[in-house]
């Protein structure tokens, strides 16, 4: 799917939504970052998860956990 | 030969046998620094009269017969990003300005119990977010990147200016500067390390390791630092390992996967040329070479990127927002433009990272282990930043550097760096092995055979002794 750039102003709003407030000479820097990373990252859309779960974070019966290493 | 030029295994024989005393190899490490930190700027401290002092202290322990193993006495540096109690983790950056750590970290803690001499604290990318280290110079070549972001680790280990060090790992970063200066870096599996009281980068994707000049080495701190500790939520409960390799090198029977695809894409002709050689020389000793397919490398980077830059953003929500002008550009900009990633990427990526572990997984049931380039090409020329391949692709040096280890953070599989010799400029070249979860032993046993099939555990050329 096509995707339209991202604008300073824009990058502002989204920021600011985020929480953070960035001066008005940060904008276009910030907005050409976040595009280079959404190009990067957008590739992962491709991929069919079905029910795959994400990785987990934590898991809740740490105390009983044995040999379990990340795969 | 010089106590600083001894490996770990080396200085521990000789202490352990009274032949070298801590104070002895602590002095001559020291001065050392003072040799060559002029040149290669890999500490952000040096804690002498503390290392004096801490040699001094395993000298009359070990001298009344309290010898407490083979890292008692042996000076080392500690990435700044590893918290030690009343020290500052600068973290090689102004925003950590004025900062004192109150405890020690869980690793901090195991190497002194386990009579480690502390010398001071290296240099890291700011905040661990980069790949060069630019503080830090190369020690083959002053005008070339130290790699990171353990720069400061691996260059003081290759210059003999620590007889090892630890560093962090969240894209290569432990892999990348040892391979670059020509030393051995060990990412361990995801959670044998507890990352208590080290700074992260992204939790999911952190790990410790030791730096060390040889895989022998590299085992002994393995050794001193493996162990659950609760604090880190990752942290496993695995029973003690023995990592420590025996004199054997026969592999016979041991299946050595060698990608077709990806690991020898765009890499520096010299680089595949020296790990092909090195692939073969383990042939020699016994191994069997089994061509095996990369799985998702289409999805590497873009998982890599989908954990790392949310988290890291999120890690440093506070200070991006209270004093944002005290990060260096490269860090800020990423941090900032991470605010503006969508939950949404972040969950594609974690839930990406659940089917690249099964892929490996079942990878890793055709073959023992992996072999491949630690890092496609050998220390760029410090400001660099691309790289023009072959076909004529343009790659951020960054980029590159990060491409072939991301697969091991991703699905915290082990991988150990080992250097398998050097290219026409001199400048080292670095083997990656990648191994089953828990496969340490393993791959530092391959390591050290690997080691035995060439000269190995040198000084880099540069800082070698005048």
């Amino acid at each position: 799917m096509p995707y339209a750039a991202l604008t300073p102003p824009e990058a502002a709003r989204w920021a600011h939504r985020a929480g953070l407030v960035l001066p008005a000479d940060r904008h276009a820097a910030v907005a050409a970052t976040a595009d280079h990373i959404h190009s990067v990252v957008a590739v992962l859309r491709e991929l069919d998860f079905g029910d795959t779960p994400p990785a987990p974070a934590y898991r809740a019966t740490a105390a009983k956990e044995t040999h379990d290493a990340a795969v | 030969m010089q106590p600083y030029e001894l490996t770990l295994a080396a200085a521990a024989a000789a202490i352990g046998a009274r032949r070298l005393s801590p104070v002895e190899l602590t002095d001559s490490v020291l001065e050392r620094i003072e040799q060559v930190e002029p040149q290669l700027r890999a500490y952000v401290t040096v804690h002498a009269e503390g290392a004096r002092r801490a040699a001094r202290h395993a000298e009359n322990e070990i001298a009344a017969g309290r010898h407490r193993g083979p890292l008692h006495g042996i000076p080392m540096g500690l990435k700044d990003l590893i918290d030690v109690a009343g020290a500052a983790t600068s973290a090689s950056s102004r925003v950590r300005s004025g900062h004192r750590a109150q405890t020690d970290s869980t690793v901090a803690a195991r190497l002194s119990a386990a009579g480690a001499v502390l010398l001071g604290k290296t240099h890291t990318h700011e905040f661990a977010y980069g790949l060069t280290t630019p503080q830090t110079h190369n020690a083959w070549d002053p005008g070339r990147v130290a790699g990171g972001s353990s720069g400061g680790s691996a260059v003081s280990v290759a210059a003999g200016a620590a007889t090892f060090a630890l560093g962090t790992d969240t894209g290569g970063s432990i892999r990348v500067p040892a391979a670059l200066n020509g030393v051995v870096g060990l990412k361990p599996t995801y959670g044998l390390v507890p990352r208590h009281g080290v700074t992260s980068l992204s939790w999911s994707l952190d790990h410790v390791g030791p730096i060390a000049r040889t895989a022998e080495d590299a085992a002994l701190v393995l050794a001193a630092l493996a162990g659950h500790d609760p604090r880190d939520p990752a942290s496993l409960t695995a029973p003690p390992a023995h990592y420590r390799p025996g004199p054997d090198t026969d592999l016979t029977g041991l299946r050595i996967g060698v990608p077709r695809t990806y690991y020898f894409d765009h890499v520096d002709p010299e680089v595949a040329a020296a790990v092909r050689s090195a692939i073969d020389r383990l042939q020699a000793l016994g191994a069997r070479l089994v061509d095996v397919e990369i799985p998702m490398t289409r999805y590497v980077q873009a998982t890599q990127w989908g954990l790392m830059v949310p988290e890291a953003t999120a890690y440093h929500e506070s200070s991006l927002r209270t004093v944002p002008e005290l990060y260096r550009a490269d860090v800020r900009i990423l941090l900032e433009a991470g605010e503006l990633m969508p939950a949404g990427d972040y969950l594609r990526a974690q839930r990406s990272r659940t089917l690249m572990r099964q892929e490996w997984a079942r990878l890793l049931r055709e073959v023992d282990l992996i072999a491949a380039p630690s890092v496609p090409m050998t220390a760029v020329p410090a400001g660099q930043e691309t790289v023009t391949w072959a076909d004529g692709t343009v790659e951020g040096v960054s980029d590159a550097y990060v491409r072939l280890s991301a697969p091991a953070n991703i699905t915290g599989l082990p991988s150990l760096s080992v250097p398998v010799g050097h290219d026409t400029a001199g400048l080292p070249i670095g083997m990656q092995l990648l191994g089953p979860p828990l496969g340490e032993s393993l791959l530092l046993r391959v390591g050290h055979a690997s080691e035995q099939t060439r000269p190995t555990g040198h000084l880099a050329a540069l800082a070698a002794p005048c």
